[in-house]
């Protein structure tokens, strides 16, 4: 009987709440009437035995006794058990929470990485033509070098020549060369993109799972109403006509806001 | 979603019904529901200001004394202003009051989730809205609850009071919110345009005058409007004091002492004279045969009327312009309001929630 009291104390307990009298003062609370949790259990146990003693009678109300102790012990385990899957999904939440950050993480700097990739592809091929254009114009200058030991006669016509056929071959092979290099870059942007879109893919996929954890954190099932059904105005009021006037009253200005909607 | 979608996925409501009644206030909302649950939770809403902020606080939106702790890292609205949404309904063209509305409607659905409603149980609320609220305004609020209750309605903030304390023939209810004070006379029907008077000299008005006094009187003195809050809520006070206001402020960084006494009862009496004047104006156009009862049933409510020695202010400032008159402050005046809107609610007839819903 003593264990059974400790429980119901320990429930009592875990369903209360503390507060401080400073928080109490700022509700506007100015008094309040305090009631011991020795007191509370002996009202308990004390309603129910009354309550049992006027509707049974000997071994059957100790039978019932029993089994309504049976019952609060079987819905305090089912407590326990709702606390300790709502623990597990908060911590399946917090490791999502977490998964989603690294996933931004990463797509942050995959992103960056490409950047920087790009940046530097454009400014190596403008050092490299510019190199290979002096060796070209050094080249020609040689050439023509050449003719004019040799003795020819127009040394502008000549390197109006040389220069021509030197820059088809050039053109061609920087055609060429830019396909190629155009080629590599593509295939390592599309590698990159592919890469992002992946892991936004993913993102989108965990954020979906931390949504449904998220949604099923709500675990708490609220606290019941004492109104079975609805009210209404108590006849037995002394002022029920006029209440009902009131109530009447309220409702058609109500009507007539929502029906406008 | 499909509304057949809605139904298959909507929970059963077969377990009962919960009653909730709000008060929706400038500075405060409460509730009280059926289920025993009172909550009462600063009428202000913050959004993270971007994605560091929304990692490091870990909500998407904070509400009450929590957003207002974290204000540095949040957009912050306080979206009701003298005791009406600041929503002009013109929210597609004005950014801002568009976010007003959103943090509105937000905080209606977090004061209806601290009531901690089932799933399971039908859920009827009365909103208690300022007498003065437009249409308009009315319709952003019903539209606001609707997404997170099964029927609701609106009711005259001041009328709720009373009703909550079955004073509903030849009373004077004195409601003084942040915004604004509220008169009412109720002669046991629904209250009309004629039986109510309104005045924006209210709690904000006080931390404002509070405010300008400290300046003038505290020289190099720092402070918010939120600590003048805490400062008016901790000593409000008018007539004798009934203790020596010392305040620590920061001066250059360094606490200092300051006796606010005689600052605090100046700001805090700037309330009794409109309150008076509303109240002689309703019982100087009451049927004469009951206006001595009207004067000696004056109802002070709202967490303006905890500013102590209010009531016998009032009564003394009463007997000088009216020859007399009784004033009463309500034993609960954060949920007054909620309370009575509570009452309400489980007074309705069932087939008056069937048609709203």
């Amino acid at each position: 009987m003593s264990g059974f009291k400790e429980t119901l104390k320990d429930a009592v307990r875990q369903m209360s709440f503390r507060t401080s009298l400073d928080s109490l003062k700022k509700k506007g609370v100015q008094q309040v009437n305090v009631l011991g949790i020795d007191r509370i259990i002996a009202l308990i146990e004390a309603a129910v035995h009354r309550s049992l003693k006027s509707r049974l009678v000997g071994v059957e109300r100790e039978a019932v006794a029993d089994a309504t102790k049976a019952e609060f012990l079987r819905m305090l385990r089912t407590n326990e058990d709702l606390q300790r899957q709502k623990s597990e999904i908060e911590r399946q939440k917090e490791m999502v929470e977490d998964e989603v950050d690294q996933l931004r993480r990463e797509i942050a700097s995959q992103q960056q990485a490409l950047e920087l990739r790009l940046e530097e592809g454009a400014l190596s091929m403008a050092a490299r033509y510019e190199g290979e254009n002096a060796a070209i114009a050094a080249k020609v200058h040689e050439v023509l070098k050449a003719l004019a030991a040799a003795g020819s006669s127009s040394i502008t016509d000549a390197e109006e020549r040389v220069m021509a056929l030197v820059m088809d071959i050039v053109s061609v092979e920087r055609q060429s060369a830019d396909e190629a290099r155009r080629a590599l870059r593509d295939r390592e942007v599309d590698t990159l993109q592919r890469r992002i879109k992946k892991l936004s893919e993913s993102l989108d996929l965990t954020e979906q799972r931390l949504q449904s954890v998220a949604a099923m954190k709500s675990l708490d099932g609220g606290i019941s109403s004492i109104y079975r059904e609805v009210q209404g105005v108590d006849f037995g009021d002394v002022q029920a006509g006029k209440k009902k006037e009131l109530m009447a009253e309220i409702f058609k200005a109500n009507l007539k806001l929502q029906k406008k909607q | 979603m499909s509304d057949t979608k809605q139904t298959e996925d909507a929970p059963k409501k077969d377990h009962g019904v919960l009653y909730i009644g709000m008060d929706l206030g400038t500075s405060r909302t409460s509730v009280s529901a059926s289920n025993g649950v009172r909550e009462t939770v600063y009428s202000m809403v913050g959004y993270p200001k971007d994605v560091v902020s929304m990692k490091l606080l870990k909500k998407e939106v904070l509400f009450g004394k929590e957003a207002l702790e974290k204000r540095l890292s949040l957009k912050l609205y306080k979206p009701l202003e003298k005791g009406v949404l600041k929503y002009t309904g013109d929210a597609a063209k004005d950014a801002e009051a568009k976010a007003n509305l959103k943090a509105a409607q937000d905080l209606i659905g977090e004061a209806i989730r601290l009531a901690k409603p089932r799933k399971d149980e039908l859920v009827y609320c009365v909103i208690g809205a300022p007498a003065e609220a437009s249409v308009k305004n009315r319709e952003a609020i019903i539209e606001a609850a609707r997404a997170h209750v099964d029927s609701v309605m609106l009711c005259s903030e001041p009328f709720s009071v009373a009703y909550g304390l079955d004073w509903l023939e030849d009373v004077l209810v004195v409601d003084i919110g942040a915004g604004t004070t509220d008169l009412c006379r109720m002669h046991g029907t629904m209250p009309e345009e004629t039986d109510q008077v309104m005045y924006d000299i209210a709690g904000d008005a006080i931390d404002e005058e509070l405010s300008r006094r400290i300046t003038e009187t505290c020289p190099g003195a720092q402070f918010t409007i939120h600590m003048v809050k805490d400062i008016k809520e901790r000593y409000g006070f008018v007539g004798d004091a009934p203790e020596r206001c010392m305040v620590d402020l920061p001066v250059d960084g360094k606490p200092t002492a300051f006796d606010l006494t005689d600052q605090i009862r100046a700001a805090c009496s700037i309330l009794i004279d409109p309150i008076v004047k509303g109240i002689h104006k309703l019982i100087a156009s009451f049927d004469p045969q009951f206006q001595t009862k009207l004067k000696n049933r004056v109802l002070l409510a709202g967490g303006g009327s905890m500013v102590k020695g209010l009531d016998s202010a009032v009564e003394k400032a009463m007997k000088e312009r009216l020859g007399g008159g009784k004033v009463i402050r309500i034993e609960e005046p954060i949920y007054g309001g909620a309370n009575g809107a509570l009452k309400i609610a489980h007074d309705m007839p069932a087939d008056f929630w069937e048609q709203l819903k």
